[in-house]
């Protein structure tokens, strides 16, 4: 124990020394170039790890991924180039099929229903009173400060079902069976991909405190002469809201949307702790880990990834733009 | 000026975090290795086991004149290939699957064990198969140390004896036993599997059960490292009998769903249930019997309350193979000593200690059963001793991407009705890695 503390200890001072050291020397040479030089190159000079760090630890990987996406049996003595055999074999197969149409599922109804409900606790919120409008927030807030897998034995303690006649654990089947029904299996529903909706409400769950919050913090920056102004001007409550509110709120309601959207098409932990992707729930991030983890199979899990990193990529574009011309507005 | 500073923050971060993991890489430990020609043995087993074994080892190693140190390690079917490739490794590993013991060998990191040991001795006096299981390449690497039997049937022993229930002696008995369970208004089978992210592989048990069973040895074997297809008639007509057991009408508590959805580890509880047995029939291994899986009061008075019987084979009489798993021991230097040891390991006695206080069984048909701490231990240990082979798990020594991977998913599917056996025998055929 202690000798591990020493070496924590250790290196972070040593990292920290070695930042030091390395920005003290980069000033250094700096300095040595001709004044005129030395004031135009210093900020790239400062900003060269950050960009080197990135480098390391972001693009390369990027790259690597994408060339292991056209290998098989990476990491072992037969690994050898397949061309495109990865993405084929994934976009021929049934069940990836399905892993598509789930993920494509979670996009469609993730992000606006956090959205909305976010928006709603926002607006009817901040109506109430000081104490009630903290206390509600804090209770819609709480479950993000929960991890993914906690959630999940939450969760999985909604959704637990025992046979009939069996004391049911679970809360809604306990509920079912307070009013004489025969116990439903939840999780194994996967009729219209039902299932798949069930785990949603988890991320929403989760979620919708995040989205209250900065839209909460962006009704209350609305400028309180705009709401006035409407009102004088005849406007209903509706019409304020919707013409008035909205529209100045709007970039924050994107950023919001964005975040959300990029965060469920990563989504994992909910699928692979409650079912792992059985019962036609499978979603992109679980199945990445299975080809990777369990199946060894890096060629297919790189190529999962690459389809992923094609997906998001015109998603950031769009919030870089919407972010610049958000700050050239300013 | 403020952004200027928080690039560095984060590139001190960067570099710090760069530092920490190469610190990490460098501080592997160096403890082990050559000390003073003792004799070093890995297990991962528990550790009421590890001091069992220990004791009889001392006195047994004291009359051989060698020292002999047993370690407790986690995990050392991951460990102890790292631990290679450090060329850090004890003279003696206990490993728990054929699979890791044919990846030792082929690091050409494990010894022969045919001049070692009296192969011919032990033949006659384990339990049948005990040597085949620590074959690789037609050469015995692994001695079975210590094992687990999965071929059993545990039953509500008070409720089946008052009910006059006989004990199957073949598939077809056991078919008309459940039955007869149902035609009393019960329910014969406690069937589930929910096991997290591992859900699935109480259906594999059923299924390598029921393929050795309708194939024999050779036909498993085959059908473990894929020269007989998961679409062979061997297996479909093992599926058939699951089938059967599993979706056939009122057979299973709570119906096809209750299957997939209900947590393994409930199975048994319903077999107490007041009055009359929930369900009357469970398959399960060795290691269900514990205080995690069975209610207090039963666990407290094993014996009378808790039945157990071998899964029957498909002929009355005939080939009886059982299905199970267990410790091997892998022989990883050629001195002396650790030969020396690995003789000392080969024998009934040194299980003497360990047997009264846990779970071990041994693999010595000679052993002492008066030692085994129940009945319950001592039905088990007999199914083992009588059957005709003692063949390992096979889904492990599959390919992960079939034995942790198709294999339970599309056994799962299955009962859950999202396909059918044929789609999905031939999915699972389909994902074995070509190689």
């Amino acid at each position: 124990m202690l000798e591990k503390t020493l070496t924590a200890f250790i290196t972070v001072l040593a990292g920290v020394s070695a930042a030091l050291a390395l920005y003290w020397v980069l000033n250094k040479i700096s300095e040595l170039l001709p004044e005129k030089y030395e004031e135009r190159l210093k900020p790239w000079f400062y900003i060269l790890p950050a960009y080197l760090a990135i480098a390391i630890f972001v693009i390369y990987p990027a790259v690597q991924t994408f060339i292991y996406s056209f290998k098989t049996k990476v990491g072992f003595p037969a690994e050898s180039w397949t061309g495109f055999d990865n993405y084929t074999t994934l976009l021929a197969s049934d069940a990836f099929r399905q892993t598509l149409l789930n993920t494509f599922l979670w996009i469609l109804f993730v992000p606006a229903a956090v959205v909305i409900l976010g928006l709603l606790v926002a607006l009817l919120a901040d109506r109430l009173p000081t104490k009630g409008e903290n206390a509600v927030k804090t209770l819609i807030f709480m479950p993000m400060a929960i991890s993914m897998v906690g959630a999940a034995t939450v969760w999985g303690l909604v959704y637990d079902y025992r046979p009939p006649g069996r004391p049911q654990v679970g809360l809604l089947n306990g509920i079912v069976a307070a009013f004489g029904g025969d116990p439903i299996a939840w999780l194994q529903q996967n009729a219209f991909h039902f299932n798949s909706f069930l785990l949603m409400v988890m991320l929403l769950w989760m979620n919708v405190g995040f989205a209250m919050v900065l839209l909460s913090a962006a009704v209350k920056g609305v400028p309180s002469e705009t709401l006035e102004a409407a009102r004088i001007d005849g406007a209903d409550e509706r019409q304020v809201y919707v013409r008035v509110v909205l529209p100045q709120i709007k970039g924050t309601i994107v950023t919001v949307f964005i975040t959300v959207l990029i965060g469920v098409m990563k989504v994992f932990d909910i699928v692979f702790v409650m079912t792992n992707g059985n019962f036609n729930t499978n979603i992109i991030g679980n199945e990445f880990y299975l080809q990777f983890f369990n199946n060894n199979n890096q060629g297919a899990a790189a190529a999962i990834a690459v389809m992923l990193m094609l997906a998001v990529i015109p998603i950031m574009i769009y919030q870089v733009r919407n972010f610049r011309a958000e700050e050239a507005a300013r | 000026m403020l952004q200027r500073r928080n690039r560095r923050k984060m590139a001190a971060t960067a570099v710090a975090a760069a530092l920490a993991l190469t610190a990490a890489a460098c501080g592997g430990d160096d403890s082990s290795g050559e000390d003073g020609g003792a004799v070093t043995i890995w297990m991962s087993l528990d550790q009421s086991v590890v001091d069992g074994i220990q004791k009889q080892m001392d006195i047994a190693a004291e009359e051989a004149g060698i020292e002999v140190n047993i370690e407790r390690v986690d995990g050392i079917d991951k460990l102890i290939k790292t631990k290679i490739q450090a060329g850090d490794v004890p003279d003696i590993a206990l490993l728990p699957q054929p699979g890791v013991v044919a990846s030792v060998v082929e690091l050409g990191a494990a010894f022969p064990l045919d001049d070692v040991l009296d192969t011919g001795a032990l033949e006659s006096s384990m339990v049948a198969g005990a040597l085949d299981a620590g074959m690789v390449d037609d050469q015995l690497y692994g001695l079975l140390t210590s094992m687990n039997v999965k071929s059993l049937i545990f039953y509500p022993k008070k409720a089946f004896e008052e009910a006059g229930y006989p004990q199957p002696e073949s598939l077809d008995e056991l078919t008309e036993l459940a039955e007869q369970i149902k035609s009393d208004g019960g329910t014969p089978w406690c069937l589930t599997m929910e096991s997290g992210d591992a859900t699935g592989w109480v259906a594999t048990d059923w299924m390598e059960d029921l393929v050795m069973r309708y194939g024999g040895v050779d036909a498993y074997n085959d059908w473990v490292s894929h020269d007989l297809p998961f679409t062979d008639p061997v297996v479909k007509e093992a599926a058939a009998y699951f089938e059967g057991v599993a979706l056939t009408e009122d057979n299973v508590l709570g119906g096809q769903q209750a299957i997939t959805a209900t947590p393994f580890t409930e199975a048994a509880k319903p077999m107490f249930d007041e009055g009359k047995p929930g369900c009357w029939l469970l398959k399960q291994g060795s290691f269900f019997v514990g205080p995690d899986f069975l209610p207090e009061d039963v666990f407290a008075n094993l014996d009378e309350e808790l039945g157990v019987m071998g899964f029957p084979p498909a002929e009355a009489g005939g080939e009886n193979p059982v299905l199970g798993g267990g410790d091997l021991a892998v022989l990883m230097s050629d001195s002396e000593d650790a030969k020396t040891a690995m003789n000392l390991l080969a024998t009934a006695d040194i299980g003497k200690d360990a047997a009264p206080v846990s779970s071990f069984i041994s693999p010595f048909k000679d052993f002492d059963a008066s030692l085994y701490p129940s009945e319950t231990t001592r039905t088990i240990a007999n199914v083992a001793y009588d059957s005709t082979a003692f063949l390992f798990d096979g889904s492990d020594s599959m390919p992960a991407e079939v034995g942790a991977g198709s294999f339970w998913k599309e056994m799962t599917a299955w009962l859950n009705g999202d396909t059918d056996i044929d789609t999905a025998l031939q999915n699972i055929d389909d994902s074995w890695p070509a190689s």
